[in-house]
């Protein structure tokens, strides 16, 4: 009896021993747990505090998310708040916070919590149409509301994308903050309108650049603007203004430094030279002149509308023209206000024997041509001008290309004009002018002569001297009276033979020298 | 910045204003539109006589070019230029012991300014400390920078609103100088040749 | 437009508005040769963006004096510093008026002395001279500067220039580098004078940023 007491007393103390030994592992298994997650918490807040300003303000740690620090003088705060991610079960908001609102994203596997005041959360960005007039604005605008939502941000975001997103709103709301401003400062010829979340300029006679923010909170889905699904967003001037503002920024924070070294901060390097190079009042004004974001951002979109109405010209003449042939060649590189392009007017196989060169130089409102002999035309922003200006390049074109065809062919050119249409030679054409030249065989019997018209297209004659045939009558006595020349006929020149003008001519001027 | 020529237009006899509504009648004439007033200024300092041998240094503003301030040194044998920054004069006044200037020297020519063409015309009152002294006529043409290719050209066109007190010569300040390269400090020495001349003549005595 | 006014009127009305920055105020110290990186890392941190790397500037200053014996005691000296940047071509000249440093308040954190700061064209050393200045010494300072908000830190080396040697030839004056913080301001903003105090605690021990009384050292000399 005593031994089994005994025994039983020694197995309780041995459970008694394994007992406490498994309640200690346990505890210290829970603390390792513990520990794990503030360990995680301070990693996390490392590899935070890598790429985001922190600070600990007494309890909390503070973020800041605006460009301030990076050249932004934007009014609106970017603070954001970094809490424990379990501490937020127990208190659903930290009472130091601003503003937590806001559905909190489930984020079990991110032992950070970052709040962001409720005006910075969702996805925002600037949207930038050019439209033609006000029709197209309005069916635009209905358009908004029935398109679909953009996809809401991922609902796992860590927080350092959820922050990137927030620094984006901040940034589009400076950007359209700092537009709107300059909108309503701006005494434009066509005053800019800004109603809402959108500011309107007029670009061009009946084109209108509109920019607009677009901000989508995941919390409040009814106000949100989609891009419309009709006009096209325009990205390259979206990126333009991101990097307009950018440039601000740079500007804010990179003044020029002074040389020699002792040298004032903050003047530009051109206001140092304006002393002592005695620069005049209206260099000095001119240094103190800056074009805002939204004349910059209108004359991108100016050259943006001039450089594609420039193409459609170009495009539709050379379609329309087989002959001569058309070929324009566009500068890869090109300003945001500037572009030049390059057009050669040639005949297929007869490349070298003419050729007409021009250069355009598109700008913002206006275009300038050089013309193959250097003279230089200005034109405005209207498409018809460059049309009759390539039109009258084209007639000139195929004078002087038959006049040089020609000169190879041992013909004479007689005489040229390449405008045409004073009361003296013939009526004024609608839209451009006409050229004309006059051309003797080598012997000088036959004579051809050329008019090139926009409308009618080119008439060609040949007057033979003398006539082949001759018959005495009474006015005409003699055959040497014949060498006085003789009448035109026309020539059907659809009904000759040869790929093109220039193929027919030759071919008609080699049939008509003659063989003496 | 072109090329500038400085030239005295007589009186006879009429008053500074009256002079000045003469001339600015013709100018106006030939289609020229006023665009503002101007100054140009000069005070002469003369070094102590502890510095040594006698200096002058007159320093000169033209509100053509307002943010320099320009000087020219002569010690008797050559002169200076120089052009420097608006606070040069902040500088003349901390060099008073050294340098001091009379207070009755104090010239300066102001009046309208006008544009025609690519000239600009600056018909100017000269005073010296407040009395009158005469009439200085400036024409600039802008689109050349050597005297010596436009010289012609803007001796006709003084001759044409002058008459026949247009100059007939280079001013003798460019007359070594017509195949360089015409800058702002020409000008200012053309000024200061024709108030070094007003401040020995006698005041004609009325006030402008 | 109003008939513009004479160039002393204007001037006359900035100094009234004090709108001048005339007054300097300034720290100094040095750092030894081999600790000037750890300096310009350390700079480089605290400044505005150096994102492109600290600036470099290579100037030569001839130091002028105006003197003129007055009949009674000490003579009348007017101290005038003519700098030029050698490492950029067309930089104009810069001519400098340095006063005496303001006795004033003993906790002041910072040196406040006038200063007078005008870019000038080239003819102003040969202009000086005839003005009856006398060339005291030159030499040519080489190094990097930074700034922060209005501040400015330049650390430089400084050489010796002797007669007419080339400027490749010259030789340091010392194995260090003088370290300098400044601010160009109107007169009256002393408050400039305690972010600059902060500043230099930034840079310490490296670089001990002072008050360097120019007329004590010369007495210890």
């Amino acid at each position: 009896m005593v031994q089994i007491y005994a025994r039983k007393k020694a197995l309780a103390g041995a459970a008694n021993v394994l007992l406490a030994g498994a309640e200690k592992l346990k505890t210290s298994q829970n603390e390792a747990v513990r520990n794990r997650t503030t360990l995680d918490f301070h990693i996390e807040l490392l590899r935070l505090r890598q790429n985001w300003r922190l600070k600990k303000v007494s309890n909390t740690i503070i973020g800041d998310l605006s460009y301030r620090t990076a050249g932004s003088k934007y009014l609106q705060t970017g603070t954001f708040e970094v809490t424990k991610a379990e501490d937020d079960e127990k208190a659903s908001s930290p009472p130091s916070s601003p503003l937590p609102s806001g559905p909190t994203p489930a984020k079990q596997n991110s032992a950070l919590r970052v709040s962001i005041p409720s005006e910075l959360q969702g996805v925002a960005y600037i949207e930038v149409l050019c439209q033609k007039d006000h029709e197209d604005l309005c069916s635009v605008n209905i358009n908004l509301l029935g398109s679909g939502p953009p996809p809401p941000p991922t609902q796992t975001c860590i927080g350092s994308k959820k922050l990137e997103a927030a620094q984006n709103v901040l940034f589009c709301k400076e950007l359209f903050n700092q537009l709107a401003k300059e909108a309503v400062q701006l005494q434009a010829p066509i005053p800019h309108m800004v109603v809402g979340n959108q500011i309107m300029a007029t670009v061009l006679p009946g084109i209108q650049l509109i920019i607009g923010l677009c901000h989508s909170t995941t919390a409040d889905k009814k106000q949100q603007h989609p891009s419309p699904s009709k006009s096209e967003h325009d990205h390259v001037l979206e990126h333009s203004l991101h990097q307009l503002l950018r440039e601000v920024h740079h500007k804010n924070t990179h003044h020029p430094f002074p040389h020699p070294a002792t040298g004032p901060l903050g003047p530009s390097k051109k206001r140092m030279f304006a002393g002592p190079m005695a620069a005049d009042r209206y260099e000095l004004l001119e240094m103190t002149k800056t074009d805002t974001l939204l004349e910059q951002i209108v004359k991108q979109a100016q050259h943006f509308i001039m450089r594609m109405r420039t193409e459609y010209v170009l495009d539709t003449i050379a379609k329309e023209v087989k002959d001569p042939l058309i070929s324009s060649h566009w500068n890869t590189l090109n300003s945001p206000t500037q572009s030049c392009v390059k057009i050669n007017i040639s005949t297929h196989g007869y490349d070298a024997v003419c050729r007409t060169p021009l250069v355009i130089h598109v700008g913002e409102k206006s275009l300038k041509c050089i013309c193959r002999d250097g003279k230089v035309m200005n034109m405005s922003y209207e498409p018809q001008e460059l049309r009759d200006l390539i039109f009258c390049h084209i007639n000139q074109h195929q004078i002087l290309a038959v006049q040089a065809l020609a000169k190879t062919m041992g013909w004479q050119a007689l005489g040229n004009s390449n405008h045409l249409g004073d009361d003296s030679t013939g009526t004024v054409e609608p839209l451009g002018n006409a050229s004309s030249c006059l051309m003797s065989s080598p012997t000088g019997d036959r004579i051809i002569a050329v008019r090139c018209e926009p409308h009618t297209g080119i008439q060609v004659s040949v007057a033979h001297s003398p006539r082949t045939d001759f018959f005495p009558s009474r006015l005409v006595t003699e055959r040497k009276w014949e060498h006085l020349g003789g009448q035109f006929r026309d020539v059907r020149l659809d009904k000759m033979e040869g790929r093109n003008f220039l193929h027919k001519m030759e071919l008609l001027m080699a049939s008509l020298t003659s063989n003496s | 910045m072109g090329v500038t020529i400085l030239t005295q237009f007589p009186t006879e006899n009429r008053t500074g204003p009256h002079t000045i509504d003469v001339l600015s009648k013709r100018i106006m004439a030939l289609g020229a539109l006023q665009q503002g007033q101007f100054l140009v200024d000069c005070e002469t300092y003369t070094s102590v006589p502890q510095l040594g041998p006698q200096r002058t240094v007159h320093v000169l503003h033209n509100s053509e070019q307002p943010a320099t301030v320009f000087s020219l040194l002569e010690t008797g044998t050559k002169t200076i230029p120089l052009a420097t920054d608006g606070l040069f004069d902040l500088l003349m006044m901390k060099m008073s012991s050294f340098y001091t200037s009379k207070k009755q020297t104090k010239a300066e020519s102001k009046g309208p300014r006008y544009e025609i063409g690519d000239f600009c015309v600056k018909l100017g009152t000269v005073t010296v400390s407040s009395n009158f002294k005469g009439i200085l006529v400036e024409v600039e043409y802008r689109p050349c920078v050597v005297p010596a290719m436009c010289w012609d050209l803007l001796k006709e066109f003084l001759q044409g609103f002058l008459g026949l007190s247009g100059p007939t010569n280079p001013p003798a300040y460019l007359q070594n100088r017509m195949q360089e390269i015409y800058s702002p400090i020409d000008t200012i020495h053309q000024y200061l040749e024709h108030f070094t001349i007003f401040r020995k003549s006698p005041g004609i005595g009325m006030r402008a | 437009m109003s008939a513009p006014g004479t160039a002393m009127d204007s001037l006359s009305a900035a100094l009234k508005c004090n709108i001048i920055p005339n007054q300097e105020y300034l720290l100094q110290g040095s750092v030894l040769d081999q600790y000037v990186e750890v300096l310009l890392h350390r700079l480089r941190g605290l400044c505005d963006n150096v994102d492109s790397g600290p600036e470099s500037f290579h100037d030569h200053e001839l130091c002028f004096t105006l003197r003129a014996g007055s009949g009674s005691g000490a003579p009348i000296v007017l101290p005038l510093r003519v700098r030029r940047a050698l490492d950029v071509a067309d930089a104009p000249f810069q001519l400098r008026y340095v006063g005496q440093q303001e006795l004033g308040d003993k906790n002041r954190p910072t040196v406040v002395r006038s200063s007078i700061d005008m870019a000038c064209s080239s003819t102003i050393v040969e202009f000086l001279t005839e003005l009856g200045c006398r060339l005291d010494f030159e030499y040519i300072a080489r190094g990097y500067m930074f700034r922060k908000g209005r501040m400015k830190i330049t650390v430089s080396k400084i050489f010796k220039v002797a007669g007419n040697k080339p400027v490749e030839t010259v030789e340091p004056i010392s194995q260090s580098y003088l370290v300098e913080l400044s601010v160009l301001a109107p007169s009256g903003q002393d408050a400039i004078g305690e972010d600059m105090r902060i500043f230099a605690e930034q840079l310490r021990p490296l670089v001990q940023l002072e008050k360097i009384d120019y007329k004590r050292l010369g007495s210890m000399m």
